[in-house]
């Protein structure tokens, strides 16, 4: 008995310790290069600027969890992003001495809700395509990655829109002598993900159906409803990053956040999400999001090429997946 | 008949893990002969021509063909030497025309290089006119009725140059006209040379078109015999054995009929031509199989009674209660547990625990908004469970692909009984199970008759079904042909009803 515990508690400190290690390995050489990487200062920076790709791949993975995938979230994103800013450019051009000028000051409670409710909404299209057409997952999301960011261009007529000082608080708002706003989303979504994984019938659901469709229909579980519920978390995490980071950016445009749909997947996956589904947990997501987020930084800082980025990230994904496969194998 | 023998298997044996699939067998084919071969389900007939088609290779024997002994045997030699299986299944490609499925590993090309369709089609129509079959050979596969890709499936078998033609089941779904052009073909070409294995469960069709039959019963030979000197019923008793002991014992037999226990009705469940209008009864604590051929509807009908599949009709009635299910969520919330066919498949999440596994359906039929789980009251609770199956892992927290299929059985089971399940479907309990588990899951299933509940077993293990349960229904094409009660309950009768033989008396009834 004592034996198998053993066991497997090693195998599990295997995936997420690997992981703090190279994180570590990566913190001490970047701060031997440059002594700045390790200042409180940079490492909040460095906190501030995952923590959008974490509000999204925290919804991802849940979704990966179930055994389906989600590639179309940059372009999500970045149509929200677009709507967003269109609605608060209205709100501030109304003249001070028109009728409807109450609305001004209207304007950001409206554009949040707005989006929340828009971000639900693509995650419910989206679900719901994928559930009906019957087809992958990855395929119908890459097809709707296509239709929402053509839609974005549509909008956006190709152009960008500038909120500059109109809507700073979720990206760049402080609070607590320097502790931004959105680091405080990121933890607070992360321990939402923790809770709803662990200690939720939700999130057991979700691992079931990750771990075999067929057993958890058959043991009664509302495969289609639970699935669609994922694809909605994804939609309103999406909408949450979506302000959150045209916030901070300042403009938006209809390619803002089309990086974020590799990159989340990149996250999750190197944080030991299976890709298959049923398995993973919160932590393995933030510790992925960390990593990724820390090369990226560790580059510039190190003064080595930034165009290096996609390069390491990829070598490092690669090296996950085969560990991974690996250590699985071996059993 | 001073025929030679083609092929030869001697002493061939083969294992998997935990059963021997074939023991010892001994196995000769004559050239220009149609050899039968029939046995029960599981018996080791699939697995002997898969052998010597090459698809799966043998542990230890012989192999002898056309009087040289093969080594490294596999389905490019069996090809080569013109072996050919026509599989029970369509196995052509839809999307093509028939003259190109025909020659699909043998395309005639022109001189650049290209498929030469024309000189194709034209070979195909010659070929079919040879045969006798009336399909123009420029169809698309997906346009033919199912006969007529049979056919065609046997033409293209032909066109390879056979020499050893495996038939599986070649009549299964074949109305009297094909199965009367099937014959012919047979006939025609065995005087030409060719040797046929014949896998058949319809026993008359063998004394039509076959000179010997050889008779398989768990992996072993039983007899060959040339079918002028036998009949259906002798084919049936060897078929079946001599009868063994009981494989197992019930705690309560014979239930007290008159005793008001409470009744649960199925009735006319009905779903295309899978299930036709299916009716029974069972009362609190009695154990009902389910008996037939493989494919005969049974699989099917606990997937309507369980909400799985859409049904045209069906109700379930308790005490005049209407409970049927309209889903899997809406069976597990009225009481109804199913251990599938397939535990791998449908029963478990492999890479979880077996806490995990043991709560789910708990966990589904909890009431929505029940708050956070208690980890450490679900993992004491499922230990009780998993302790009283007696489910051998080190812990609850262990993974289910660790454990053997037996107490992988089990902790299906244990999903069951942790949501208190009362009408629980056993499709195939014990397949791939060790002896030793197997009689763990007949007593628990006699515990859980015991305690009132309602048990039906899907089996196609009959000794299985003989010694374990109170009434027997066999279904036939979809039917429920018969029910077998008290003295009548035989591994013969269930056998006949089921092949359809239960016109011919059988002897010592």
């Amino acid at each position: 008995m004592d034996m198998t515990r053993k066991k497997k508690s090693s195998l599990k400190l295997n995936q997420s310790l690997l992981l703090v290690f190279v994180i570590f390995g990566l913190i001490i050489i970047a701060s031997i290069v440059n002594p700045r990487f390790i200042r409180i200062s940079n490492l909040v920076n460095i906190l501030q600027q995952i923590s959008v790709l974490g509000i999204i791949a925290c919804g991802v993975g849940m979704l990966l969890i179930a055994g389906q995938i989600d590639i179309s979230v940059g372009a999500q994103v970045s149509l929200m992003g677009i709507l967003m800013a269109m609605i608060i450019e209205r709100g501030f051009k109304i003249p001070p001495d028109a009728a409807n000028a109450w609305m001004t000051a209207w304007t950001i409670p409206f554009a949040i809700l707005a989006t929340l409710v828009i971000g639900a909404f693509l995650g419910l299209f989206t679900g719901f395509i994928v559930i009906h057409s019957r087809a992958s997952s990855f395929i119908v999301t890459l097809a709707l990655g296509s239709v929402y960011k053509g839609l974005a261009l549509l909008i956006s007529k190709g152009s960008s829109f500038s909120l500059y000082g109109k809507f700073e608080l979720l990206g760049r708002g402080q609070i607590l002598n320097g502790l931004p706003v959105s680091i405080i989303f990121f933890v607070l979504i992360v321990a939402l993900t923790y809770v709803l994984l662990k200690y939720t019938r939700y999130g057991r659901f979700l691992y079931s159906i990750g771990g075999n469709r067929k057993a958890a229909f058959v043991s009664g579980i509302n495969t289609t409803r639970v699935t669609m519920r994922g694809f909605i978390s994804v939609g309103l995490l999406n909408a949450l990053a979506a302000l959150i980071l045209i916030s901070r950016v300042g403009t938006a445009l209809a390619t803002t956040a089309d990086a974020y749909s590799l990159d989340a997947l990149a996250a999750i996956v190197v944080g030991g999400v299976s890709i298959t589904g049923g398995k993973g947990t919160a932590m393995s997501i933030f510790l992925g999001v960390l990593l990724i987020g820390l090369v990226g930084n560790a580059l510039v800082v190190m003064n080595i090429n930034p165009y290096l980025r996609g390069v390491a990230i990829g070598t490092i994904i690669i090296i996950s997946v085969t560990f991974g496969e690996m250590s699985e194998n071996k059993r | 008949m001073d025929s030679r023998p083609i092929l030869q298997a001697v002493q061939i044996c083969k294992w998997y893990p935990g059963v021997q699939a074939l023991d010892c067998i001994d196995f000769e084919l004559e050239e220009g002969e149609v050899h039968a071969l029939v046995g029960q389900n599981g018996a080791g007939k699939s697995t002997l021509v898969e052998i010597i088609a090459g698809s799966i290779p043998f542990d230890t024997g012989n192999l002898i063909i056309d009087g040289s002994t093969c080594l490294n045997w596999g389905p490019a030699q069996a090809i080569e030497f013109g072996v050919q299986t026509v599989h029970q299944e369509n196995q052509l490609v839809e999307e093509i025309s028939v003259a190109e499925n025909i020659f699909l590993y043998n395309l005639p090309r022109t001189k650049y290089g290209f498929v030469n369709l024309s000189h194709c089609i034209e070979k195909a129509d010659e070929l079919l006119g040879a045969l006798g079959i009336d399909v123009s050979s420029d169809r698309k596969v997906s346009s033919l009725t199912f006969v007529e890709k049979k056919l065609i499936s046997i033409a293209k078998a032909f066109s390879l140059k056979a020499k050893i033609l495996i038939l599986d089941e070649p009549t299964a779904s074949l109305d009297e006209h094909g199965k009367n052009v099937l014959f012919e073909l047979i006939r025609r070409y065995s005087k030409m040379g060719l040797s046929t294995i014949y896998i058949s469960h319809h026993l008359k069709e063998i004394f039509e078109i076959c000179e010997r039959v050889t008779v398989f019963k768990d992996g072993q030979r039983v007899s060959t015999s040339r079918v002028a000197d036998t009949d259906i019923h002798s084919i049936v008793h060897e078929m079946i054995g001599k009868s063994s002991d009981k494989l197992f014992k019930r705690s309560i037999k014979p239930l007290d009929r008159s005793a008001a226990a409470e009744t649960l009705n199925f009735s006319h469940f009905s779903r295309d031509s899978a299930v036709k209008d299916v009716s029974f009864s069972i009362r609190a604590g009695e154990i009902y199989g389910l008996a037939g051929l493989v494919g005969s509807g049974r699989t099917e009908l606990a997937n309507l009674i369980f909400g799985i599949d859409r049904k045209d009709s069906g109700t379930v009635l308790l005490k005049d209660k209407d409970i049927t299910p309209k889903s899997p969520y809406d069976a597990v919330r009225k009481g109804f547990g199913f251990l599938t066919e397939d535990r791998k498949d449908s029963g478990l999440v492999l890479v979880h625990s077996v806490k995990d596994n043991i709560s789910l359906v708990n966990l589904v039929k909890k009431p929505l908004g029940d708050g956070f789980l208690r980890l450490g009251k679900e993992e004491d609770e499922t230990k009780i469970v998993s302790d009283s199956l007696d489910v051998k892992t080190p812990s609850v927290h262990q993974r289910v692909i660790n454990l053997s299929g037996g107490n992988q059985q089990k902790v299906v089971l244990g999903k069951w009984l942790f949501a208190e399940s009362n009408i629980i479907i056993f499709d195939e309990p014990t397949v791939g199970i060790d002896v030793g588990s197997k009689s763990d899951i007949y007593k628990l299933i006699d515990r859980l008759a015991a305690e009132g509940k309602f048990i039906i077993i899907i089996s196609s293990d009959n000794p299985e079904l003989v010694s374990v349960c109170d009434r027997i229904g066999i279904m036939r094409f979809g039917e429920l042909v018969k029910e077998l009660e008290g003295t009548e309950i035989s591994e013969e009768h269930i056998l006949q009803y089921s092949l359809g033989v239960e016109a011919v008396q059988v002897q010592g009834l």
